[in-house]
């Protein structure tokens, strides 16, 4: 047997256990953002195409902040005191700030604990919030699938990419490197800037 | 397929294994329900405060992430510590997120103690206050609390008037009420003034551990860097006289090795040397009239030749400093001990120069022991009815063992504890009315006149606790029955309180620049002060016990302090310098005394003594005067730490147990030279965690000399020889951007540990217990190594900060199989926790032995966790980790940088290590700044580096001691 044949009968035996490992734990994947489980169906689109809304006025910590930040309840509630008070979403909100409770978002970009990814400096450099997070302002619900998950891994490894964006580390590095040979930035390649 | 793709398949397949084996928890984001304008999530804000782990009174500034306090570092503007912080200062953080701290208010029912609600708490206390206030037993009522000398002391003496009970005590164990004793009989004044270490070119201590716990460790600690720290052909000179080498001694030129008790005559034969050469004014002949200097060096152990050697040398001093009155050494013989080194201060002309009395120290308001000691007779004789009990303070601990603290205390019908976490003393209370710790809190401080230190809360209390001054305040007017604003107590909340006070002090619309800065600081004028000359007892100090016996020197430990540091783990698991000893207390026998009574390192030994015993594992020493024995105080263990840590000690291990309860006649303190203790020999075998395996260095020129002449000689003129570079068949690195570096002047390191205590709180080290310690399994990122050269009975010491070199030819990175070692662009050695898989192949070809290993998940107990640096990912089972020079920070450095649109500069980034340093022993910067302070110490002609040999280029310095041939 050749040592070709070898690692393609490696890549087979491999690729078998993988496929069964995925499906079997397809059934089970961990729950993420779908749209009935965020407390409130907050729709990005709204507030960003009909309403012209600016990203930052709620997410306001993204330029100062390693976090983009969530709005307060007291911001959402400054608009919706009067705006839309009568729909039962907006009703669900008032009950938070009526009790003085925060809102229990669930979180949908999920980063591993050893990574350190600052918002500040993104926006320093003039990234779009879109180019990291996908067309939020066209999404009723914002439920992307992101980072090392088994669905982007398995489409890596079959040679297809995740659907953009896919925040895992090879997206992150390309854009650096994309970035530095383009534009002349000096977005760092260096393993201890984020993961320290 | 290449080795990439065969990692993506393997590595996939793991992954899929590992999601079909578990679920992936749900996060829950949770936003602020009204924004906080002083706070934006993920940015830290800082507030300053005064750090009350011992009566220093140093300025600290508290990092708070997100509404919880993750870091402390010297405030520097204040003038006592000048942005240095020491290890019980770093490890205060401990102290707020104690895993045993109290609930909320307790109350003992059937010897158990049960949560109880604050209402009801304060109603048993108000009525059991109440009915002794109407028994007309008012003088039956006493209240202790530690030294409070701002708002806080004015408003418990308040609330003691108001109820017409005993005036308040402050209860410091360590009061050095013979200091006060000996100023007041030689200059007439009762304080203790400001020593200018900084100032003086001649140190002379006589038994003062000034830069451990000896009154403020800090500033001495500054100073001392400034004064004997070599700069610009320039170093002071500091001779030491103690018994034992302590860490003190061995930071000096000359340590003197004295006979326990024999510092007052040493130092009035001195004096006497100075007056009888000419050196001083004659009328100082009047106190050395009787002294024989032959007899002196007979009864003191110290050649003569040597004492006119000191003599000379601290007489040429313009100017020098002699202290005294260490814990350790002070007995019946104290008050006049302190009187001669008062009159050799005078006859060398130190007053008011570097000893100045006007900016006087906080200890001078401390309650001499001996009214503590009749409070306690009051209570064995059961004329106390209610006791109060204030935070920081625990008697049934910290008193000597001869008091009987304890048994008079439980004589008392009601007691009632404000202390936060369990201890002794709170163990006999009846009713635990928790405090909120330092941190939590409002209050003032002056350490010394002139510095008035302004406390805020940096964080809300993380459990439910209440003020001593809210407390008090509303006990005082439940008892009173009068109503808020009205009466002798009107104030709602002691925070109200402290402002009405401050409003005199400060102008309007300053309040809010004194929070900031930590306090109003004002230069105080000197008092001048006249010396009488007077003759002097020099009578030996007596001891009490076998005469056949050893003297005792217990000395407070620089980590426990009175042992207060105890409960916090990086204290326990941050080695004693001198010992390199974790997690235990010991007995520090000298090598003569152990062979007579066969004992090695590590056999358990009784010492008894008239008033108690205790048994502690053997640490042989082949320096200690043989005519001694020395314990550490202050060792104890928390709860929590049992067994998790450690395990249980059979018997006592504080050595003040041992002394005796009377107070000293003279000073009205306790006598910690007092007594003689009896060895025995248990049988049983306790070995030591020690860190360090030997303190020889056996020619591998770790610490390397420069003599003072030569190193004078260098400074004028540039190295005289320069290394040759090694030659390498590989290109130079290229650094980009900028390489960092550090330097560690080892002539400046005074072996404090600070550092060490400072890095683990700053990169979430874990703490793992004595009996993975013993196997060398201590995760700290930075060691002080110590290092002895010359005879083992008077070596000759130099303390070394060892971290990650960050090799350019680093020998840990080639032994990768996963390229988690790596180097980086900037300089640095860099560790990727999460491609490591743990084969310790790094660890094991590191030459310098700095890599780390998690043997275990390292559990944190709850609330610990909270105190995590969010900046710092916390390392698991299977990876190795080790000092990154605070990556965070030089990432948090460069995101400033960047903002304002320039490259970084020197100083905009400090290691944690660098920071909290009191000598500023460290220093860190970009090499390849030419004007930067690290490159051009890099240049200077004392630096070296370790092993040089090895040609692992190191990217840290370190510059050679300066060494005295004689002091």
């Amino acid at each position: 047997m050749t040592a070709k044949a070898g690692v393609g009968v490696l890549g087979a035996v491999l690729l078998a256990v993988l496929v069964f490992l995925g499906l079997s734990s397809w059934s089970r994947r961990p729950a993420v953002a779908e749209p009935s489980v965020q407390p409130i169906a907050f729709p990005h689109n709204v507030h960003v195409q009909t309403y012209k809304i600016d990203c930052q006025y709620c997410h306001t910590d993204a330029r100062r902040s390693e976090f983009a930040g969530l709005p307060s309840v007291t911001r959402c509630m400054g608009c919706h005191k009067i705006t839309a008070a009568d729909k039962p979403e907006i009703k669900k909100l008032a009950e938070y700030a009526a009790k003085s409770q925060p809102i229990p978002w669930q979180r949908v970009n999920v980063m591993p604990e050893f990574v350190y990814f600052p918002h500040k400096a993104h926006l320093r450099a003039q990234l779009k919030c879109q180019t990291c997070h996908g067309p939020v302002e066209t999404m009723t619900t914002y439920a992307a699938r992101t980072g090392p998950r088994i669905s982007n891994d398995l489409l890596n490894l079959v040679g297809l990419r995740p659907a953009p964006p896919s925040l895992t580390m090879g997206w992150c590095i390309d854009c650096h490197r994309d970035q530095n040979a383009k534009r002349g930035t000096h977005a760092p390649l260096d393993c201890v800037t984020c993961h320290h | 397929m290449n080795r990439r793709d065969f990692f993506k398949i393997v590595a996939t397949t793991g992954a899929s294994a590992a999601a079909a084996g578990c679920q992936q928890a749900t996060e829950k984001l949770l936003p602020l329900v009204v924004p906080n304008e002083q706070m934006i999530p993920g940015v830290a804000s800082w507030f300053s405060t005064v750090c009350r782990e011992c009566p220093a009174g140093c300025g600290v500034i508290a990092r708070n992430r997100d509404g919880r306090v993750v870091k402390l570092e010297g405030n520097p503007d204040h003038p006592v510590n000048h942005g240095a912080l020491c290890i019980r200062g770093q490890a205060a953080l401990q102290g707020a997120y104690h895993p045993d701290r109290f609930a909320g208010p307790q109350r003992r029912e059937g010897g158990a103690l049960r949560a109880i609600g604050w209402d009801d708490a304060l109603k048993l206390a108000g009525d059991k206050l109440g009915s002794a206030r109407s028994a007309g037993k008012g003088r039956g009522v006493a209240l202790v609390s530690q030294l409070e000398n701002g708002s806080a002391g004015v408003l418990m003496d308040r609330f003691a008037e108001a109820l017409g009970a005993r005036s308040r005590l402050t209860l410091e164990p360590f009061g050095y009420e013979w200091m006060r004793a000996a100023n007041r009989l030689v200059f007439n004044r009762d304080a203790i003034p400001y020593h200018a270490f900084e100032d003086a070119e001649v140190v002379l201590s006589f038994g003062a551990d000034f830069l451990e716990t000896w009154l403020s460790n800090v500033a001495h600690s500054s100073g001392f860097g400034q004064m004997h720290g070599f700069r610009a052909g320039r170093a002071g000179t500091f001779i030491h006289v103690e018994p034992r080498q302590s860490l003190t001694a061995s930071n000096a030129d000359e340590w003197i090795r004295n006979a326990p008790g024999t510092e007052g005559l040493l130092a009035l034969a001195v004096l006497k040397v100075m007056v009888d050469e000419g050196m001083v004014d004659k009328r100082f002949a009047e106190s050395v009239a009787g002294v024989d200097v032959a007899k002196v060096a007979t009864d003191s152990g110290v050649a003569s030749e040597t004492i006119k050697h000191v003599a000379h040398v601290f007489g040429s001093a313009r100017p020098g400093l002699a202290v005294g009155g260490g814990v350790a050494v002070a007995g019946s013989h104290a008050v006049q001990t302190l009187a001669a080194i008062n009159l050799l201060n005078a006859a060398a002309g130190n007053v008011g120069k570097t000893v100045r009395f006007g900016p006087d120290s906080a200890y001078g308001k401390v309650t001499p022991y001996a009214e503590v000691a009749a409070l306690t007779q009051a209570m064995a004789k059961g004329e106390i009815e209610v006791i109060l009990i204030g935070p920081g303070v625990n008697p049934a601990f910290t008193l000597p063992g001869g008091l009987k603290f304890a048994e008079a205390l439980a004589k008392v019908a009601f007691v009632v504890s404000f202390a936060n976490q369990p201890d002794e003393t709170a163990a006999l209370a009846h009713l635990i009315l928790p405090d909120v710790h330092w941190l939590e809190s409002w209050g003032d401080y002056s350490p010394r006149e002139g510095v008035l230190g302004l406390m805020q809360p940096t964080m809300s209390p993380i459990r439910d606790s209440r003020p001593i001054g809210d407390v008090l305040l509303t006990l005082g007017r439940t008892v009173l029955g009068s109503e808020e604003g009205k009466g002798p107590l009107p104030w709602s909340s002691f925070e109200q309180y402290l402002r009405s006070a401050w409003e005199p002090a400060i102008k309007a619309g300053q309040w809010e620049g004194a929070l900031q800065q930590g306090g109003v600081f004002k230069d105080v004028a000197v008092v001048a002060v006249t010396a009488k000359t007077a003759a002097l007892d020099s009578a030996p100090p007596t001891l009490e016990g076998d005469s056949s016996g050893l003297v005792l020197l217990a000395y407070p430990s620089l980590r426990m302090y009175d042992g207060r540091g105890a409960s916090r783990s990086w204290l326990q698991e941050a080695p004693d310098t001198m010992t390199q000893a974790v997690w235990d207390a010991w007995v520090e026998i000298s090598s003569e005394t152990a062979a007579k009574f066969g004992i090695a390192g590590g056999d358990v030994v009784k010492l008894t003594s008239p008033h108690g015993s205790i048994e502690v594992p053997a640490y042989v020493s082949a320096s200690l005067h043989p005519g001694a024995v020395a314990v550490p105080i202050g060792h104890r263990y928390a709860p929590y730490q049992i067994p998790r840590y450690v395990r249980a000690p059979g018997a006592p291990i504080n050595p003040v147990g041992l002394l005796a309860g009377a107070p000293d006649a003279a000073s009205g303190a306790p006598a910690f030279l007092g007594v003689r203790v009896t060895l025995t020999r248990t049988g049983a075998r306790r070995p030591l965690a020690i860190l360090q395996a030997t303190h020889d260095q056996d020619d591998r020129e770790l610490v390397r000399h420069v003599g003072l002449g030569a190193a004078r000689e260098e400074a004028l003129r540039g190295k005289t020889d320069t290394p040759h570079e090694m030659i390498s068949m590989y290109s130079p690195q290229q650094y980009p951007n900028y390489r960092w570096g550090m330097a560690v002047d080892v002539d400046r390191c005074i072996g404090c540990q600070a550092c060490v205590v400072a890095c683990i709180a700053e990169n979430n080290i874990a703490v793992v217990g004595k009996a993975e310690a013993a196997y060398g399994r201590q995760t700290h990122w930075i060691r002080v190594e110590r290092w002895a050269e010359g005879k083992a009975s008077h070596p000759k010491n130099a303390f070394l900060p060892m971290f990650c070199q960050h090799c350019e030819v680093a020998p840990c990175e080639p032994v990768c199989p996963v390229f988690a070692a790596y180097r980086t662009d900037e300089g640095l050695n860099g560790q990727v926790y999460n491609r490591c898989v743990g084969t310790r192949y790094c660890g094991n070809n590191c030459p310098y032995h700095v890599r780390r290993f998690n043997w275990y998940y390292y559990d944190i107990p709850e609330p610990l966790n909270v105190q995590l640096n969010p900046d710092v990912t916390v390392r698991q089972l299977g990876v190795m980790e080790k000092c990154t020079m605070c990556i965070q920070r030089i990432v948090a450095g460069k995101d400033r940088a960047r903002d304002e649109k320039r490259p970084v500069r020197d100083g905009d980034i400090m290691t944690a290590c660098q920071q909290t340093c009191p000598t500023q022993a460290i220093t860190f910067g970009n090499l390849k700044d030419e004007t930067s302070e690290v490159t051009k110490l890099q240049h200077g002609p004392r630096a070296y580096t370790v092993l040089d040999e090895l040609g692992t280029r190191p990217s840290v310095t370190y510059l050679k001691k300066v060494v005295r041939d004689h002091a």
